[in-house]
């Protein structure tokens, strides 16, 4: 989820525009890692450096690593060290903006620097995928912190961003979120959880985007109308994730709550009792938008 | 009991959860196959096909997959009702238990547990 968040830390900075990062994060899967983008990365070299052992490169017949070494920026233990970690998801989508000309190092130095301080994040963090840095990003990122029950709304967004991931493709990224009283749109589910509180949720999109997302979680080729099987499985998806999020709630905070039947509305629109967060997120296929009130 | 020989009873009021159960258990080799889309013909149906395990899904309309499985117990004490839902809370949890649920299956659905599950069954 760090690389989700990555991709709209570098489109909100506007350092990447929304086709070329959309772009990479299709081409990532291709990407290999250089030794380059893992030295900045690792704090271990700077931009500066890694350019001055490219072109160092092109006149020797060497091997950057060892070129690294020779130049004393690299030790033979910090390449060895570099070059057997598993890349991190959103590394392959920096290295895959550097390779495609959209970043240069020093941007991407830059970048990656800004990222891990604005959410306070070490490599260890990243990697080991930690849940409260994840949920700190999602606060500050939506500005939950301003809302009235910013737990529940921190929790909840980061367990959808997760099922996102699980079940449907990382291949998204998150975009801003605005406060509405009601969701509009082409087609939307919505479900209710009940009990100490109420959290009202919706799904909405328009057709292609709602068929493309029914098709990933279903994995299997759908018609192209909306039937009530395709409404069925993005009511699916809806209720797994709440069923999932009522769970948490009752093994960790103990709060016993209920969920209602999903509603299926097409070109209509639902009110909320209060005010909801509008979460849109931007897939390979199209845009999303997710809404979450909470009372 | 082999697989092909259980009668088995799918209770969702989603035809996609459905549909992926049906699937998977005849992947396993299971023929006997019947569904109901809600609470109510969840009872009607076990009364009628009486299969030796049921999968039930607990949000519904009509009836609730816990009145379900209460009304099927008090007609017959020996059903085998797995519950099968995505709101495995812990309350729901102990009702389950307390009305005599078989089993209890959190979804997303994981294949390995089900077949775990219907082989416990066919002892």
């Amino acid at each position: 989820m760090f690389a989700q968040f990555f991709g709209a830390f570098l489109l909100n900075n506007k350092l990447v525009s929304p086709d070329t990062l959309a772009q990479a994060i299709d081409d990532k899967k291709n990407t290999r890692m250089r030794l380059g983008v893992l030295a900045i990365n690792a704090g271990l070299m700077t931009a500066e450096q890694v350019e001055h052992v490219n072109v160092a490169q092109q006149s020797v017949d060497k091997r950057f690593g060892d070129l690294c070494v020779d130049l004393g920026y690299l030790t033979e233990a910090d390449v060895d060290r570099l070059l057997s970690e598993q890349p991190t998801d959103y590394l392959l989508l920096g290295q895959t903006l550097v390779n495609n000309g959209s970043l240069t190092n020093a941007e991407f130095e830059a970048a990656i620097s800004s990222y891990k301080d604005q959410y306070q994040l070490s490599d260890d963090d990243i990697t080991n995928n930690q849940n409260d840095k994840l949920s700190a990003i999602v606060k500050d990122f939506f500005h939950f912190n301003t809302a009235e029950n910013a737990r529940i709304y921190t929790d909840y967004v980061t367990l959808l961003f997760k099922s996102f991931i699980r079940f449907i493709g990382d291949d998204f990224t998150p975009i801003e979120s605005t406060v509405v009283n009601e969701a509009e749109a082409q087609y939307l589910v919505c479900q209710k959880i009940h009990g100490k509180y109420t959290a009202e949720l919706a799904i909405g999109c328009a057709k292609d985007e709602y068929i493309a997302f029914a098709e990933r979680f279903a994995k299997e080729e759908l018609t192209d109308e909306v039937d009530e099987y395709v409404n069925e499985i993005v009511g699916e998806f809806l209720n797994v994730n709440n069923g999932l999020f009522v769970v948490n709630e009752s093994n960790q905070s103990g709060i016993e709550l209920s969920l209602d039947p999903q509603n299926y509305i097409h070109d209509g629109k639902v009110r909320f009792e209060h005010q909801a967060f509008c979460i849109p997120v931007a897939f390979a296929f199209g845009e999303v938008e997710f809404y979450i009130s909470v009372t | 009991m082999e697989f092909k020989d259980i009668k088995i009873l799918l209770c969702d009021d989603s035809m996609f959860a459905r549909k992926k159960l049906r699937m998977f258990l005849s992947s396993l080799g299971v023929v006997n196959i019947s569904e109901a889309a809600d609470g109510e013909e969840a009872v009607t149906k076990y009364k009628e096909v009486q299969p030796d395990l049921v999968f039930m899904d607990i949000v519904m309309p009509k009836l609730t997959g816990i009145e379900a499985l209460k009304a099927i117990k008090e007609f017959d004490a020996s059903a085998k009702v797995v519950m099968a839902s995505s709101v495995g809370t812990q309350s729901h949890l102990k009702q389950a238990i307390v009305l005599g649920a078989y089993d209890f299956v959190q979804k997303p659905i994981d294949d390995a547990q089900v077949e775990k599950i219907i082989r416990n069954a066919m002892k």
